[in-house]
């Protein structure tokens, strides 16, 4: 599934001689099933005031939202092919000042994830039924603001926000006792866990989500394979901030195709 | 008669602003709950005391401004500005997101509890980032006239409040964000106070003045923008200043000021400020002591670093 976006991502990265191919490949399915079947946007007017909201707290898995919202049309060709050189507006991480459609600046985790309450809030305020949507990594949910936004957005009954984790065993590498959905859940977060590579199982957790005012947020947890579709790059190994060179590109490649 | 409190006064003009402005939220980490009520009941849906988890409340703060608030975030100095400083550094400045930091415990308010609720670097944490204000009001006035100046534009404004006035009537109309003010007039040397210092500036000046010193005082309440011109003029005349404040030595200030007038020819430079953890226990007005932040310190440094031109 994506092969197409996992190919654009590795050209970038070969290209821009920067950036993490693994961590994109765990998030791609879902970020674009989600631009593509559920949130409401518009690429010609980034700042429509009826959109949703995505923001990617991960931000070092930016890569797999840049081809996604060039997909959408939000940035160009020209600006995946300026990944990481002077001038071009993508970097190794979002910033928000320079990509149309970019809600949110990340690279430091565990900072998206309170900043989205922040949104879900202010759009409660305003009585406007937006939807907010955040992706977070499990290693970032070693930050401890990511506990204090759970803490405070069950407090405060965001139904209208949806978290998202990348669940792609990045922390049960340094913190293997960890039951991780218990948490979320005795957190008071309504809880689903999927497979982040499933396209049905994405689907069906995205569409049946009850948004509403007044309600517990949501947490889908998805189970993810970091590297996901190169079997050379899945795992946690050398590949979190490798370059290919020509020999492995080709190897890459060819798995994708 | 009893002074009301800065603090009740950001209270009050919480309620006045929130009244006319539906787009002022205010957050609090669980510090000022009673006193915010008024604003609480007079605008629902706006108030929230989030708990304590301060870093958090600053990134939600900047969620709100991006939905088109104007949030005003309200605790202790410590938790709101060093804790936080990640948060207002990404989430506001980098963003370019405006926003109101209200701290409390200013300096060493705090005294008897200790370094831990000691806040002497905020002037200097926000001052190096971006997109930036700082008010340091000390009096009532002070606070209700600059926040109102300064709340909606696109900056993340600091206001740090103290727990003590300067207790000096200034005229309500000279009172404008960015300009400092002159209190008196003097030949000899210009001492530029900020905070509740103007009250021991104002002493020193009194007692100087019997012994052949003519001061000329400047009171600062806007430490970013500071109102350079007006500090130069007076020291290009003096040729000597002198800063007295409650900040570390290091990016306060006087840090500024210096470089301000460092090219006046045959300028003499001091300032009072902070060197190091107030480590002692005692009132606030006897940590002061210590530090020198009192007349007596500001009379021996001009006694002892300055020579009078005769």
């Amino acid at each position: 599934m994506h092969e197409e976006y996992r190919k654009r991502i590795v050209e970038m990265v070969r290209k821009g001689k920067d950036g993490h191919i693994p961590s994109a490949f765990s998030i791609v399915d879902i970020i674009a099933i989600l631009y593509k079947n559920y949130l409401r946007f518009d690429p010609e007017n980034p700042d429509w005031e009826d959109r949703d909201y995505f923001i990617l707290s991960k931000g070092h898995g930016c890569l797999a939202l840049y081809v996604v919202l060039k997909s959408c049309g939000f940035i160009t060709e020209d600006d995946l092919n300026m990944f990481c050189k002077p001038g071009g507006i993508l970097g190794e991480h979002p910033d928000c000042t320079k990509i149309p459609g970019i809600e949110a600046s990340t690279g430091s985790l565990g900072h998206g994830f309170s900043f989205a309450v922040g949104i879900a809030l202010g759009l409660r305020i305003r009585g406007k039924s937006n939807r907010v949507f955040v992706l977070v990594g499990d290693g970032e949910c070693h930050e401890g603001t990511i506990w204090e936004a759970a803490n405070v957005a069950n407090n405060l009954q965001l139904g209208n926000l949806c978290v998202m984790v990348d669940w792609n065993g990045s922390a049960a590498q340094l913190m293997p006792r960890d039951d991780f959905p218990s948490k979320w859940k005795a957190f008071g977060w309504t809880t689903i866990v999927i497979d982040g590579h499933s396209e049905a199982e994405i689907k069906s957790a995205l569409s049946n989500i009850n948004f509403c005012v007044n309600g517990a947020p949501i947490v889908i947890i998805a189970k993810t394979i970091k590297g996901k579709g190169v079997p050379m790059l899945e795992g946690h190994g050398i590949w979190h901030h490798k370059i290919p060179n020509e020999d492995e590109y080709k190897i890459i490649m060819e798995a994708l195709s | 008669m009893k002074l009301k409190k800065i603090r009740q006064q950001f209270a009050d003009t919480m309620l006045e602003v929130g009244q006319s402005d539906p787009n002022l939220v205010v957050l609090i980490g669980d510090i000022s709950h009673f006193i915010l009520q008024p604003f609480a009941k007079a605008c629902p849906g706006r108030f929230y005391n989030v708990g304590i988890c301060e870093p958090t409340i600053v990134s939600m703060a900047a969620g709100l401004a991006k939905t088109g608030f104007y949030p005003v975030v309200h605790t202790i100095a410590p938790f709101i500005l060093e804790r936080s400083f990640e948060q207002i550094k990404l989430d506001f400045c980098y963003q370019k997101l405006n926003g109101n930091l209200i701290s409390v415990g200013s300096a060493f308010d705090y005294s008897n509890l200790g370094c831990t609720h000691h806040c002497y670097d905020d002037f200097a944490l926000i001052k190096s980032l971006p997109n930036t204000q700082v008010v340091y009001p000390s009096s009532c006035a002070e606070f209700d006239i600059l926040f109102k100046q300064t709340y909606n534009n696109s900056y993340l404004t600091l206001f740090r409040i103290p727990e003590v006035q300067h207790e000096q009537l200034i005229d309500p109309f000279l009172i404008k964000f960015g300009k400092a003010i002159k209190i008196t007039e003097g030949k000899d040397i210009t001492l530029v106070a900020t905070g509740p210092q103007l009250k021991n500036a104002i002493e020193a000046r009194n007692k100087l003045s019997g012994k052949g010193w003519d001061v000329e005082i400047i009171y600062v309440h806007t430490i970013l923008p500071l109102d350079l011109p007006l500090i130069y003029e007076s020291v290009e005349k003096t040729k000597k200043v002198l800063v007295v404040e409650e900040h570390n030595r290091f990016g306060g200030l006087g840090h500024d000021i210096l470089q301000g007038v460092y090219n006046i020819k045959g300028m003499q430079f001091s300032s009072i400020a902070i060197d190091s953890f107030m480590h002692d226990y005692g009132t606030y007005e006897e940590l002061c002591s210590q530090a020198g932040l009192s007349s007596d310190g500001i009379i021996r440094v001009i006694q002892n670093n300055f020579k009078k031109h005769m």
